[in-house]
């Protein structure tokens, strides 16, 4: 295998990784925001993901609506899906001092979301194919594929997107607060249901993003959701919790380093590998990456 | 009477299972300077969390400019015009200070004062506009207590409420720290201080209430309650013989 090792490869490589990593990180950033106020692991997100590539799918083949243009559809829909869904579901148990009903509820929503896909999709893989999905770009001899690119950019404006929201906005800088002090926010006059329900919204619109970029670049089926938020569970981890930026950092490492494992050993050693770079960092930074130290004043 | 601002009646409060607060009434007039003292344990802060909306009175009532506060939410009492400083001053440490102060007014009622009341503050406390764009958490204790107590003007309130302000400070800025409470009373703030400091807080005060396991052992004016042999003894005197604060 190392006789084929060419420096084009070796970017290639890197190049892949990243485009792929950026949709583990935004996946990672809405399960940032959500773990911030509501102080769960919103384990659904990954399944969201697939559901929200599912109706950009039923969009392109029921309308032929082209999925990027599907886009002005999906991403207010999942807004509303996850205002909704933190209103139905989850607006009592986050009042309880217990969080564990609602990663129960996180769980019980993912598998019924898993099971109704299955339902009215099958467990088939399904994919879309468009007059570009083939499309490759070849500066300085690295393939550049066009979807990849779009996930690319979709990523990185979706990432400035939630930051300047967060930082720039009143409601935005409510959140941020309540993700350090909840008793604190509402103290302040903040309203946790307000917060949650923004945060949730926010995190199912992110879905909504990645959900587009998947359906356009990759088949899909209704249980590989699960699989998707344990490697932004890693993103998160890599990146530390609380911080954008970190968190979409996080996914593009983790997509390099899977990017090299497969090539390298294989796509078995790739997932092994990512889990244990999960625990190590659990074990010896917790705090992330991208902290230089906990500072306590 | 007529002016008071805030009254709280026949209050039971629980703290999980356990009962924190029996029976307790007080009365805060407007303008003044309350004190409620005590040692550790003694339900000072399980009261104001109560007022503020953090906890639930079991029973009784607390009247604030003669509408009840006991089923309403944290963030409709500070609406109300009753600002909390927690015990620690719970800052969000990796907000700004600028960020902490706009924060600080929220409430619907403040909004349309923000530009006003964020002047009033930096007049207050000029180190906050200096430091306005570093986090909270990396000013110093003293800088922190300060952004705290102007954050929670920022909501305009008509009653301030101040859990352990000199908590941790250096000699200095305790001095200064009950100075501004005075200058904040001056300024027509009516306000309701917890305090370890009772020797500070009674001298200060114009009215105070000694809490003693969850009742209310005494009240009186502050500077009577300073002169009470009994407070001297089991307050006053056994702080000085001990040189570490009590946490």
């Amino acid at each position: 295998m190392l006789e084929y090792l060419s420096f084009g490869l070796i970017v290639q490589l890197l190049v892949n990784g990243i485009l792929f990593g950026t949709m583990y990180g935004i996946a990672a950033i809405g399960l940032s925001l959500i773990f911030g106020t509501m102080r769960i692991i919103f384990i659904a997100q990954g399944t969201m993901i697939i559901f929200l590539a599912y109706v950009c799918y039923w969009l392109f083949r029921l309308l032929g609506i082209d999925p990027y243009l599907s886009l002005i559809l999906v991403v207010p829909l999942s807004l509303l899906l996850g205002t909704g869904f933190y209103q139905t579901l989850f607006k009592e148990a986050a009042a309880l001092e217990d969080k564990n009903i609602s990663l129960l509820i996180a769980i019980g929503l993912m598998f019924f979301m898993e099971n109704f896909m299955t339902v009215i999709w099958t467990g088939n893989p399904r994919s879309i194919l468009t007059t570009y999905t083939s499309l490759v770009f070849r500066p300085l001899g690295i393939d550049l594929t066009f979807t990849r690119l779009i996930a690319l950019l979709m990523a990185i404006l979706s990432t400035v997107g939630v930051i300047l929201f967060l930082k720039k906005t009143l409601i935005g800088m409510a959140v941020r607060a309540a993700s350090e002090d909840m008793v604190s926010a509402t103290l302040m006059g903040i309203d946790p249901h307000r917060v949650n329900a923004v945060a949730f919204a926010i995190g199912i619109g992110l879905a909504g993003v990645a959900g587009v970029s998947l359906a356009t670049i990759y088949p899909f089926d209704p249980f590989y959701g699960f699989i998707f938020v344990l490697k932004a569970l890693i993103s998160l981890a890599l990146g530390g919790i609380g911080n954008v930026l970190g968190a979409l950092l996080g996914g593009i490492i983790l997509g390099l380093l899977e990017s090299l494992a497969s090539f390298f050993l294989s796509g078995g050693w790739s997932d092994a590998i990512s889990y244990a770079v999960f625990l190590l960092v659990l074990m010896f930074k917790p705090e992330g990456l991208f902290v230089r130290s906990v500072q306590k004043a | 009477m007529e002016n008071h601002l805030l009254e709280v009646k026949g209050v039971d409060v629980l703290y999980g299972d356990v009962q924190a607060v029996w029976d307790i009434s007080i009365d805060v007039d407007e303008g003044a300077i309350v004190a409620l003292v005590g040692a550790n344990g003694a339900g000072k802060t399980t009261l104001l969390k109560t007022i503020s909306g953090i906890l639930r009175a079991k029973r009784g009532e607390i009247l604030f400019l003669g509408k009840s506060l006991t089923k309403i939410r944290p963030q409709e009492v500070v609406d109300a015009g009753v600002s909390h400083v927690p015990e620690g001053r719970r800052l969000f440490s990796k907000l700004t200070v600028f960020e902490n102060l706009r924060l600080g007014a929220y409430p619907p009622r403040a909004r349309p004062l923000f530009a006003q009341s964020l002047e009033r503050a930096y007049g207050l406390f000029p180190v906050l506009r200096e430091r306005k764009n570093q986090t909270a958490g990396s000013l110093s204790g003293g800088e922190q207590q300060m952004l705290a107590i102007g954050r929670a003007l920022m909501a305009r309130p008509h009653l301030l409420m101040l859990d352990e302000p000199s908590l941790g400070l250096s000699p200095l800025f305790v001095r200064a720290m009950f100075e501004l409470i005075g200058t904040l009373n001056e300024q027509k703030v009516t306000i309701l201080l917890v305090e370890q400091n009772i020797h500070q807080a009674l001298k200060i005060a114009h009215w105070a209430y000694v809490l003693k396991t969850g009742r209310i052992a005494m009240s009186g004016r502050g500077d009577e309650l300073l002169a009470n042999a009994e407070i001297q003894n089991a307050y006053i005197g056994r702080r000085r013989s001990k040189s570490l604060p009590v946490l």
